[in-house]
Formats: structure tokens, sequence, C-alpha cells
């Protein structure tokens, strides 16, 4: 890389860095602030809402296969299927994690040796 | 691991954090060293590819800057391209906020705070005694941080063998990644409001994704679940409001 590239990247870094700590360091200060004044509205509402729908729209973009055949849809239906079955019963992060990933891979490893 | 109750964890919070990381190496690694292996096809040393998974550290924006750059761009263009695709981490720090008990390292600490960090951290930091959380945090994203690094040096320096001598392992391995989203979503699931809300999430984000709009689709499809989330909290309080009336 050149000494431009370089400088590219350092701005990528820690522009990426700070996007990440300031709103933080913000809001711990809004927080304090808050608590010093003895009031509570400590969070805006449409944070917290904005919270768990990022994290259900990571899921959604991350439900969508790389290849997009009716093999690896079954697959991916089949995975979540079995991760949701596994969390109800075992209410744990690990376990249903390991048996969807098993049961997406004997989906895709079947389909492969069924298509030949 | 109970996901559920406000206790502190018998084990140490530093081993607690690393397990439950875990998960997201399945994810982390195979597209790491694809990263690897495509920064070094577009002309980066492994050197150099190496070291921008460690200090930019957000997947989809490296994917981005090593292509840019390849292709010749204006670097300008590159900067710009590679912080307005990061830009939607900064609804994440205030969210964590509440839960951070004071200490002069979460600054630093906040350079891991990616997507599936964050998403663990919202889920499961609420549930562990404020002195547990500094050192379950601080294990669980120097895992997913050297995850990530480890894993573009070996896609730069082996991800062609890697990748021809086990083509399924990078097809079934990132599947851990929404399988662990939905173990974070599942308990949110609380009422009509909340459940249409996350739903709709899901189904726009599906969609973007599908219709090609793969860096935007995050953003946009939180923000229309925020909107829904507004507008069916509107009709239910509408409801109540007319309900009181009626009684009244």
């Amino acid at each position: 890389m050149d000494n431009a590239v370089w400088l590219a990247m350092a701005i990528c870094a820690v522009g990426t860095f700070l996007l990440r700590v300031l709103p933080m360091l913000w809001m711990k200060r809004h927080l304090i602030r808050q608590q010093a004044a003895a009031t509570d509205a400590p969070m805006p509402v449409w944070l917290t809402v904005l919270a768990p729908t990022m994290i259900a729209a990571m899921f959604g973009v991350s439900l969508v296969p790389a290849n997009q055949s009716f093999s690896a849809w079954l697959a991916t239906a089949l995975g979540i299927l079995t991760t949701l079955l596994v969390w109800r019963r075992t209410r744990s992060l690990g376990w249903p994690v390991c048996a969807g990933v098993l049961m997406f891979g004997v989906v895709e490893v079947v389909a492969l040796v069924a298509g030949g | 691991m109970d996901t559920a109750g406000n206790t502190s964890p018998t084990t140490s919070p530093w081993r607690l954090g690393a397990k439950d990381a875990l998960p997201l190496l399945g994810g982390y690694i195979p597209v790491a060293i694809s990263f690897g292996l495509i920064s070094v096809q577009a002309g980066f040393s492994a050197l150099e590819s190496t070291l921008i998974s460690a200090l930019i550290y957000a997947g989809a924006s490296q994917f981005l800057f090593i292509a840019m750059v390849a292709s010749g761009a204006p670097l300008w263009l590159v900067v710009l391209m590679t912080l307005l695709i990061n830009a939607r981490h900064v609804v994440y720090g205030p969210n964590l906020a509440p839960y951070l008990p004071p200490s002069r390292y979460w600054p630093w600490l906040m350079h891991g705070l990616t997507d599936q960090i964050f998403a663990l951290a919202h889920s499961r930091l609420p549930l562990l005694a404020e002195k547990d959380r500094l050192g379950w945090y601080t294990a669980a994203a120097l895992v997913a941080w050297f995850s990530w690094i480890a894993g573009t040096a070996l896609g730069a320096v082996a991800g062609a063998q890697i990748t021809q001598r086990w083509p399924l392992l990078g097809d079934v391995m990132p599947f851990a990644l929404p399988a662990l989203f939905l173990v974070l979503l599942a308990p949110r699931f609380t009422s009509t409001v909340w459940s249409l809300t996350l739903v709709c999430t899901i189904s726009v984000a599906m969609l973007l994704k599908l219709l090609g709009i793969s860096n935007g689709a995050i953003p946009l499809a939180a923000l229309a679940g925020v909107a829904m989330f507004y507008l069916l909290q509107a009709r239910v309080n509408a409801r109540i409001k007319n309900g009181v009336k009626a009684h009244g």
C-alpha cells in the first residue's frame, strides 16, 4: 500500500472508532446529568426501540442465503426451526446455535449428495 | 448457560464472556478467511490485510474498502463510503451506556463494538451484576476481535487451499450468525406490539437484501421497525383512551 492508501485506512479506522465511542460517551454524560438533576427521563424512547429492531434487521439480512437455491432456503428454514425448538427447551445460548448449525449442515450435505 | 434472571454468574465473568462469544466464531472465521483471500487477490499483502482487519474491524466496510482501492476509486470517496456503511454503529453505544459501570477502559473497548457484539451485549449485560460487566464484555469482545484477525491472516496466507479443501465449511458455519440473532431476539416477542414490530423489521430486512440493497438493509429495516412500533403503540393508546371514555 502506498502512503495515501495507508492514510485513507487510518482515517477509516479512527472514524469507525469515533462512530462507536463518541455516542456512548455522550449518552454516559447525559445519564450522569439526568441523575444529578434527579429527573427520570434517561433514554429517548426511539433509541430503546431502535436497539431490538437493529438486532431484528441483522437477523433478517443474515437469513437470506448467499446461494439462493431451494435447498439453501430449506436448510435455512429447518435450521431456524431447530434453533427455536432447542431454545424453547433449554433457554440457553450455545446449544440452540449448535443444533441450528448442525441441522443446516445436514440439509446442505443431503442436498449435495442427492444432487449428485 | 442461563439467559434468564438477574443473577451473577458463579463462573468468572471473563470465562462466561469468552464462552458467550464462541457462537460468533462460526460466522466470523469463514467470513474473515474470505476477506483475507479476496484482499490478497486484490493486491494487498497478508500483513496489510491483517492490519485492515485489526484496525477498521467492520466486515462489510472492509470488503468495500479493498474493492474500491483495487478499482482505483478516489480515496476521499473510499473513506466516505466506508464511514457511511459504519454509521449504523452510532446507535449501539448509547443503548449499552446505561449498563456500563464507571471505568476508564470503556472508551477503548468500544473498538470491539461490532453488530454481533452489540446484539450479544444488549441481551447479556442487563442480566449480569455490575461488577461482572467489564470482564464479560472485555472477554467477549477480545474473542471476537482475535478470531477476526486470525481468520483474516489465515485467509491471506492459505485461503485458496482452505476453500478448495473444505468448500462446504464456508457455507455451513456462517449459519451460526442467524441462529445466534434468533436466540437473542426470541425473548423479545413479549407482546403483540413487539411481535409485529420485530416481524415487520425482519421481513423488510430480508426484502431489501433480496433486492440487492445489502449495505442499507440494516438501518432502513430498523427504521421501518421503529415506525411500525410507534404506529402500533399509537393505536393501542387510542384504544385505551376510547375504553376509558366509554367506561367513564
